[in-house]
């Protein structure tokens, strides 16, 4: 890992965080390809054979290229790590990454604002996927309770290819989220999209998720699991089109609401052809009750089942 | 002892039970038979304190359970499985047996009470409590989570619904486990051979009481009636 000099501290605080957060800090090894960004610099970066990572600091941000080779298949993840550790402020990064074919990778990106006050976030990230390629992508976040976070990424999976999306912000406030993903498969591709978020107090946010299923035999799932409480606000939309002959897509949207939480999903499911398939699941409001009940009855309070219940489905 | 005094139960106009009278004593084994519509399952939810008696009560050890909720009942002993056990997202079997560390037993326990159900350790422990598992899978768990629990009182809303051909065995195996830690069974089903495991039987049709007795006796009667009301014991 290179590490600028004038940086180190940054970078000692990030490791920190990662520790105190139980975020694991072997991702800043030597074995492991990665980019760490701190505010509008680059302060780590490491490349591993078969990827290749360059970046370039721009006015409020960084912009980076991850490029995967042909055939490759790393036995750890590479990992993205973006972090802020100032209170007030604006960043953006952009990701550019390329897959070639053949390959298998899987990324772990952090977002780690953990002092934010006033602090906007925005993230672009464009990622290919090559033929027969699998990646997995997991993003996990660490906020300070005032973050504004603009997230959006398009994914193209190619013929036979695939893509799992796994977006987390269940620890933290959720404060002002604004979250787009879409995935476009050409023909045998597979995408998984999942999001998982808790909103509390006065949070806001919005979920888009778009599949588009273009190829022939395409599959693909968006899922999104919201628990609001108090005054948040949520609102999900998730698109599916089957394009392509034999085309199959589920959208399933979970949402479970206390307090006064204002909390709304929008499914859009359109097909324009006949061998496609669509289908969706949603359920908004309370705690299913048999849930509840069926935990009770084994001597757990109310809140003591519904917490077992909301940490499973948040995944903790 | 467990009991349901005068207990009837409308909802939305219809009546569902009529003045029913049970008593389940300490240790011992109970079913409740009787065809699909009989008011079985919600005598079962009467007990666990799910559904409020529109009349009537709950008593244990003579004490009135009626105004108390399930939470208040499991702390008192009083535990169930359902018909159709609940699935969970992201809730492994481990966590879920364990109630998310709250129950305290050591994993040789664990693994004893799922493969008294039919269910290797190694295979289902770690798995996930969700759509995943078949519903003979999901009902097998529930079991293995009362065995573990050792209540004083375990009602089973149709054990052996959705199980393969290995349910009777499995009935039997948890009745003699539940007779060892000293549980009272109150098993809800409608097969009578289901119902012949049991020291004890109660027949119900159409929310009435029909017959009580012994389970081999009370089989017989339910087996020459072919399950139909023809004779009301105890009830008005």
């Amino acid at each position: 890992m290179t590490i600028k000099v004038d940086r180190v501290k940054e970078y000692e605080a990030l490791l920190d965080i990662y520790e105190r957060e139980g975020l694991d800090t072997s991702l800043f090894g030597d074995r492991i390809a990665a980019i760490i960004i701190s505010g509008e610099g680059i302060i780590g970066l490491n490349n591993v054979p078969g990827v290749e990572i360059t970046g370039e600091e721009m006015e409020n941000g960084v912009r980076a290229d991850v490029r995967i080779a042909d055939g490759v298949e790393l036995p750890f993840p590479i990992h993205l790590c973006t972090g802020y550790l100032k209170s007030e402020g604006y960043q953006r990064v952009e990701f550019n990454i390329v897959v070639g074919k053949n390959s298998r990778v899987k990324f772990t990106s952090h977002c780690i604002f953990p002092y934010a006050k006033d602090f906007t976030h925005e993230a672009i990230s464009r990622i290919t996927v090559g033929e027969n390629s699998s990646v997995l992508y997991d993003d996990e976040h660490v906020h300070g309770e005032g973050v504004r976070m603009i997230s959006k990424t398009e994914v193209e999976v190619g013929k036979g290819g695939r893509y799992t999306g796994r977006f987390s912000l269940t620890k933290h406030r959720a404060r002002k989220l604004k979250l787009e993903m879409t995935a476009k498969l050409a023909d045998r591709a597979i995408a998984e999209l999942t999001s998982k978020v808790k909103a509390v107090k006065d949070d806001s946010v919005e979920i888009r998720e778009v599949l588009r299923l273009e190829g022939a035999h395409s599959r693909g799932d968006l899922k999104s699991t919201v628990i609001a409480f108090d005054e948040a606000r949520v609102n999900v939309v998730n698109e599916a089109y089957g394009l392509g002959d034999y085309a199959k897509g589920h959208v399933e949207c979970h949402e479970i609401v206390k307090g006064e939480a204002d909390v709304q999903t929008v499914p859009l499911l359109r097909v324009r052809n006949d061998k496609a398939e669509l289908t969706h699941e949603a359920s908004i409001g309370r705690i299913n009750e048999a849930q509840l009940v069926q935990l009770m009855a084994k001597g757990l309070t109310e809140e003591e089942a519904a917490e077992l219940i909301i940490k499973g489905l948040l995944g903790e | 002892m467990l009991c349901l005094r005068n207990v009837r139960y409308s909802r939305d106009g219809r009546t569902i039970l009529r003045s029913i009278n049970m008593t389940f004593r300490e240790g011992m084994s109970y079913s409740i038979l009787g065809p699909n519509g009989a008011g079985k399952s919600t005598i079962a939810r009467v007990l666990m304190g799910e559904l409020k008696p529109t009349e009537g009560q709950v008593l244990l050890d003579g004490k009135d359970l009626t105004g108390l909720g399930v939470t208040e009942r499991a702390k008192l002993g009083i535990s169930m499985t359902w018909q159709e056990p609940a699935r969970y997202e992201g809730i492994r079997i481990r966590e879920y047996l364990t109630l998310g560390g709250k129950l305290k037993v050591d994993e040789d326990e664990i693994r004893d009470a799922l493969e008294l159900v039919g269910l290797p350790y190694e295979l289902y422990v770690n798995r996930l409590i969700d759509k995943t598992l078949s519903g003979g899978e999901r009902k097998r768990i529930e079991l293995a989570s009362l065995l573990l629990l050792k209540p004083r009182y375990a009602i089973l809303d149709e054990p052996d619904s959705g199980l393969d051909i290995t349910a009777g065995e499995l009935i039997e195996r948890l009745l003699d486990r539940f007779r060892k830690t000293g549980t009272t069974v109150i098993l809800i089903t409608h097969h009578e051979e289901i119902a012949g495991k049991t020291d004890f039987a109660y027949f119900v049709c159409a929310g009435r009481l029909v017959k009580k007795g012994f389970s081999r006796e009370v089989v017989e009667y339910y087996r020459k009636t072919c399950g139909r009301c023809l004779f009301v014991e105890g009830s008005p």
